[in-house]
């Protein structure tokens, strides 16, 4: 008993001690905006997977062991036009090739962190989580990473049994306002970035919005392939300059 | 379907193509020394992914009326500059999208 009274005092203390040292509670303020705009998302995944004849398990099983946007869908058309599993196992590993680099961004902000929480944070990488996590100016821990992901997640699965039981409930005008959500969310990051950088970052992430609109309309190769190559080209292209702080060093 | 294989198999093993490449980056052996081009790199990856993670998305989700994406967009960028919580860019930018959609 002892201990319960004395562990929220500590807490405390630790919180503002370290006033930079982000909480569970925060990971979850920072994640609401992702489960609101993974919500229809999901729903829309629910729908296609009750068209395609898939039971409400299964879809519900897909996101909550795949947990991946893009991913899922490609997984679920794969399965549904009865490609081979190797086939699925392949084209999904390609989808999600960004997450090899997503995955590093975050383990170099993250303070050190035991294997367990280490193979959750790595479960619940997606693009979102990504962003906002490694958008954050303080070291990242495990307990706000938890708060980030747990409350994606809710957002993610419970997304897909409402769209799978119901379908969509929404005027279509409202339903495509909606999804608006996770664009709105990561072009804020983005001012963000401006504001605390400046202009250079508008520069990299117009390298990589051209670069990736054009190979996917124009050159229509593979969602996944053109992502990671936008992106690393972006990343390449800004890294040239030498950054601010250095440069005062 | 799927090859007399139950669709579980097939779920699962996304699951865990999604998994593995996921696990890499955290429990991989490191490659190498880190150069300062590679640590600015870790810093700008996650502004170059945001660039592609918008575009061309936010235009091709909505077909024939592409500028609605597009000026919600732009919206939350221009309430971000203001410093306002995140949740204020989200909710003026479907404003403005829905407007769009529906004018």
């Amino acid at each position: 008993m002892k201990h319960s009274l004395h562990q929220p005092r500590e807490r405390a203390t630790i919180l503002t001690m370290y006033p930079g040292y982000l909480s569970f509670r925060e990971g979850v303020k920072d994640g609401f905006p992702i489960c609101v705009g993974y919500f229809p998302t999901a729903m829309a995944f629910g729908l296609v997977c009750r068209k395609d004849g898939l039971r409400l398990w299964e879809a519900a099983l897909f996101s909550l062991t795949n947990f991946a946007g893009s991913g899922q869908f490609l997984a679920e058309s794969l399965l549904v036009g009865g490609a081979m599993l190797t086939e699925l196992v392949i084209s999904v590993a390609l989808v999600n090739l960004r997450y090899l680099f997503m995955g590093a961004a975050i383990k170099a902000r993250l303070e050190e962190t035991g294997n367990l929480r280490k193979f959750f944070i790595a479960f619940g990488t997606t693009d979102e989580v990504f962003s906002v996590s490694t958008m954050k100016e303080s070291t990242l821990n495990g307990r706000y990473m938890a708060g980030l992901q747990i409350i994606s997640y809710l957002g993610w699965c419970s997304g897909t049994i409402v769209g799978f039981i119901i379908g969509s409930f929404l005027p279509v005008a409202l339903q495509l306002a909606v999804g608006v959500t996770l664009y709105a969310m990561f072009s804020s990051l983005l001012a963000g970035a401006y504001l605390r950088e400046g202009a250079w970052m508008l520069c990299i992430a117009a390298i990589s919005a051209v670069m990736n609109s054009l190979l996917v309309v124009l050159a229509d190769i593979g969602k996944g392939w053109a992502f990671v190559i936008s992106m690393l080209t972006a990343t390449g292209i800004g890294a040239l300059r030498p950054s601010r702080v250095q440069e005062e060093s | 379907m799927s090859h007399g294989i139950p669709i579980v198999v097939y779920i699962l093993a996304s699951a865990l193509a999604t998994l593995i490449v996921r696990l890499i980056p955290f429990f991989g052996k490191r490659l190498g020394a880190t150069t300062p081009f590679l640590d600015r790199c870790m810093h700008l990856l996650p502004v170059a992914a945001i660039g592609a993670l918008v575009f061309p998305g936010a235009i091709t989700d909505f077909q024939a009326r592409w500028y609605a994406g597009l000026l919600g967009v732009l919206a939350a960028f221009l309430v971000g500059m203001k410093k306002l919580p995140m949740i204020a860019s989200i909710a003026i930018s479907i404003v403005v999208t829905y407007l769009v959609l529906v004018a």
